[in-house]
């Protein structure tokens, strides 16, 4: 009896205990910093940071929360609907128009007008997240993450090959470096989660279409172009690349170029530092995606990340301090160079280390170059995720498995997309 | 013998290859150093076990995660205990009601009352709380526990509680020495529920807190997949942490869980 009554004394306790906790600000303002994609690449690149603007700013502490990015978004909308926001949140562009039609973010505009940094960031990001939160600024670009073909650097060495620069050329590549004997494949595709946004802006890079919609709001997917170039990749399935690809997230993806089972990938530049401590930079390279028969650029950039002050925080001129911080040119030099990203503020462009990073100076040549066109997605669009996702990704699997036609894929997805702008239109006036 | 062997050891033989790979892999992915193909994990490194516990903060979530479940199995334990008598013993008016509701209660998803529950803890100071993640734990495993458990209760015989009653005990001290004794597999049939389903749940888990330190471990798992970047090394190391205490609370009280789901409700 007495060994139960310890038990439950020790759970008792236990319980207790779960309470506790001190509040860590010692009369201090204390502000809330969720970070949208917590983890080991991210978080300690935070933390460094953190302790640096705490020991400039002694008035001010940061609660660092790191949140899983997968579900990044439904923790903001709960958060919202509960009244329990943070003071400084990470954001992309990808659900920046999900949180302004929700009334949760402070417009930045004026503050960024007052501040050193109004002429510092990069003015295309800059524009990006105005035209995704609705011609106003709230949310402020810390970094541009570009879609790159990221190649083994020695098995073209081996094959005497060069790292391809269009498409056709991608494709003679991929058929040579395949060895399915050896279980080695030329490249990977992408057909599980994530994979029509990154087919579309293979698609654009191909057909050097400028832009997403006509000036009448008619979506430009069904291109024939990108009917071509869509043909092209679901040709090579099975044939250059691991039949598995049908399911293929980045997960997968990453695990094959990795594991040594393919020699070309197209992800983005995200994935450069687990690439890297892989494989090393002798064996891995970086190109920018390929361009079709026009030789132009077409550029799909990815959501662009960034940070907002909410608008129900009772800190703001603080959270506001914190923001400006982060993309100061130390700090926002410190963070790209860590996660491997391109710099949203223009003046780390001189610093030394994006001359040595190859990968974030080849993006950052493409993104700067005149002639390099940005075909940005609609990320404003509210239904833009569903119809790529959850409507459009089963399709681009039966396209890859022969049983729809690139033409009649598109076709559809090109309806929604036409559908779901003149629905934006006409809501705007 | 060859009988035996074809009948019996071979289908178990492939039965377990096919369930211990994808172990067998997490272990490989967690002990081998980043960037290795090599089918064993050999030349075995801590890195990934590093990463998760002092770099992710593991070894903070890992004691979250220990009070919420526990705590969530005592309040379960109880709680199923003293309604699953009542549902045994009692004859009261809308028993039937509330047996039905109960189980409707089970086809309601977590993320449906996800807002209702957030607003409630708010004004009820219990966001961020690991108190506030047992409440909702508990009140999501309960029904199932009071289902299962009145199950168990009803097949003690009442002859027994009766006799205890003639040598001159009360209700209470009847249950705690005749009926008690009786329910121990029940008891650990059902805290075992309880158990595992607050030390797996994600959603209230990251929901509900918002500071680092009350999250648990299906937060910390979920933190080595990236937007962009996987860690698989991590991964799999935290995968190893967060199965390891349960594969060993099973492997030991695997006797009386048998024994408590077939002594039961679901006895034929």
């Amino acid at each position: 009896m007495s060994r139960a009554k310890t038990v439950a004394l020790v759970l008792a306790c236990a319980l207790a205990m779960a309470g506790c906790g001190d509040d860590g600000g010692g009369g201090k303002e204390t502000i809330t910093f969720w970070d949208n994609n917590g983890g080991p690449a991210r978080t300690p690149v935070f933390q460094h940071l953190i302790a640096q603007f705490e020991q400039a700013n002694p008035d001010v502490h940061v609660e660092y929360v790191g949140i899983p990015s997968s579900s990044v978004q439904q923790k903001y909308d709960t958060a919202i609907a509960g009244g329990a926001t943070p003071d400084v949140g990470g954001i992309t562009t990808s659900y920046l128009a999900d949180l302004v039609g929700q009334d949760a973010l402070e417009p930045l505009d004026d503050r960024l007008s007052a501040s050193p940094l109004h002429d510092k960031l990069l003015p295309d990001l800059v524009d990006d997240v105005r035209r995704a939160g609705g011609q106003k600024l709230y949310e402020l670009p810390s970094s541009a993450n570009l879609d790159v073909l990221w190649y083994r650097k020695d098995w073209f060495a081996q094959a005497g090959l060069q790292p391809p620069s269009t498409w056709d050329e991608l494709l003679a590549d991929a058929a040579r470096l395949t060895d399915k004997a050896a279980n080695r494949f030329g490249y990977t595709v992408r057909g599980g989660g994530g994979s029509v946004f990154q087919l579309l802006s293979e698609a654009y890079a191909y057909s050097s279409v400028p832009a997403f919609f006509t000036a009448d709001g008619v979506s430009t997917v069904a291109d024939p172009g990108n009917v071509d170039l869509v043909s092209k990749v679901a040709a090579l399935y099975g044939k250059a690349t691991p039949s598995a690809d049908v399911n293929n997230g980045y997960t997968q993806m990453v695990a094959e170029f990795t594991g040594g089972t393919v020699a070309m990938m197209h992800h983005n530049l995200g994935s450069s530092g687990d690439l890297m401590k892989a494989l090393g930079p002798d064996k891995v390279g970086a190109v920018p995606l390929p361009v079709g028969p026009s030789g132009k650029r077409t550029v799909v950039p990815n959501p662009t990340d960034g940070f907002g002050v909410f608008k129900a925080s009772e800190h703001k001129d603080a959270a506001w301090r914190f923001v400006q911080f982060l993309l100061s040119k130390d700090s926002n030099s410190y963070w790209n160079q860590q996660v491997g990203q391109i710099p949203a503020n223009t003046d780390v462009y001189e610093d030394g280390w994006l001359r040595t990073n190859q990968p974030v100076a080849m993006a950052l040549g493409v993104l700067r170059a005149k002639d390099t066109v940005l075909a940005t997605a609609p990320f404003a669009l509210p239904q833009f995720s569903a119809i790529t996702k959850a409507d459009s990704e089963p399709l681009y699997q039966k396209v890859l498995l022969g049983t729809l036609s690139p033409k009649d894929f598109l076709r559809k997805l090109a309806d929604e997309l036409t559908a779901a702008e003149r629905d934006r239109r006409s809501h705007n006036g | 013998m060859h009988d035996r062997v074809a009948r019996l050891f071979l289908p178990l033989g492939a039965y377990l290859v096919v369930t211990l790979v994808p172990f067998y892999w997490m272990v490989v992915f967690a002990f081998r150093p980043t960037g290795s193909t090599a089918l064993v994990p050999w030349p075995i490194t801590l890195d990934h076990f590093r990463t998760v516990w002092t770099d992710l903060g593991f070894a903070v979530f890992f004691r979250n995660s220990l009070i919420v479940a526990l705590g969530t199995l005592v309040v379960v334990s109880v709680f199923a205990l003293m309604g699953g008598y009542a549902l045994a013993r009692f004859a009261f008016r809308g028993r039937r009601a509330f047996l039905l509701a109960l189980l409707c209660s089970q086809f309601v998803p977590g993320a449906m009352v996800l807002i209702p529950l957030f607003l409630v803890f708010k004004a009820t100071h219990l966001l961020n709380s690991l108190q506030g993640l047992v409440i909702a734990d508990s009140a999501f495993q309960l029904p199932l526990a009071l289902i299962l458990m009145s199950g168990f209760v009803r097949g003690v015989p009442v002859d027994l509680e009766e006799a205890a009653m003639v040598d001159g005990c009360g209700r209470l001290r009847a249950f705690l020495a005749v009926v008690l004794p009786q329910l121990r597999p029940a008891l650990v049939a059902v805290g075992s529920f309880a158990f595992i389903g607050s030390w797996n749940n994600f959603l209230f888990a990251l929901m509900f807190a918002g500071r680092q330190d009350r999250f648990t471990l299906p937060v910390g798992l979920s933190y080595t997949l990236g937007e962009f970047n996987v860690d698989f090394g991590a991964l799999a190391a935290g995968g190893l942490v967060a199965a390891v205490p349960v594969v060993a609370v099973f492997a030991v009280i695997q006797r009386f869980l048998v024994q408590g789901l077939t002594a039961g409700a679901v006895k034929g």
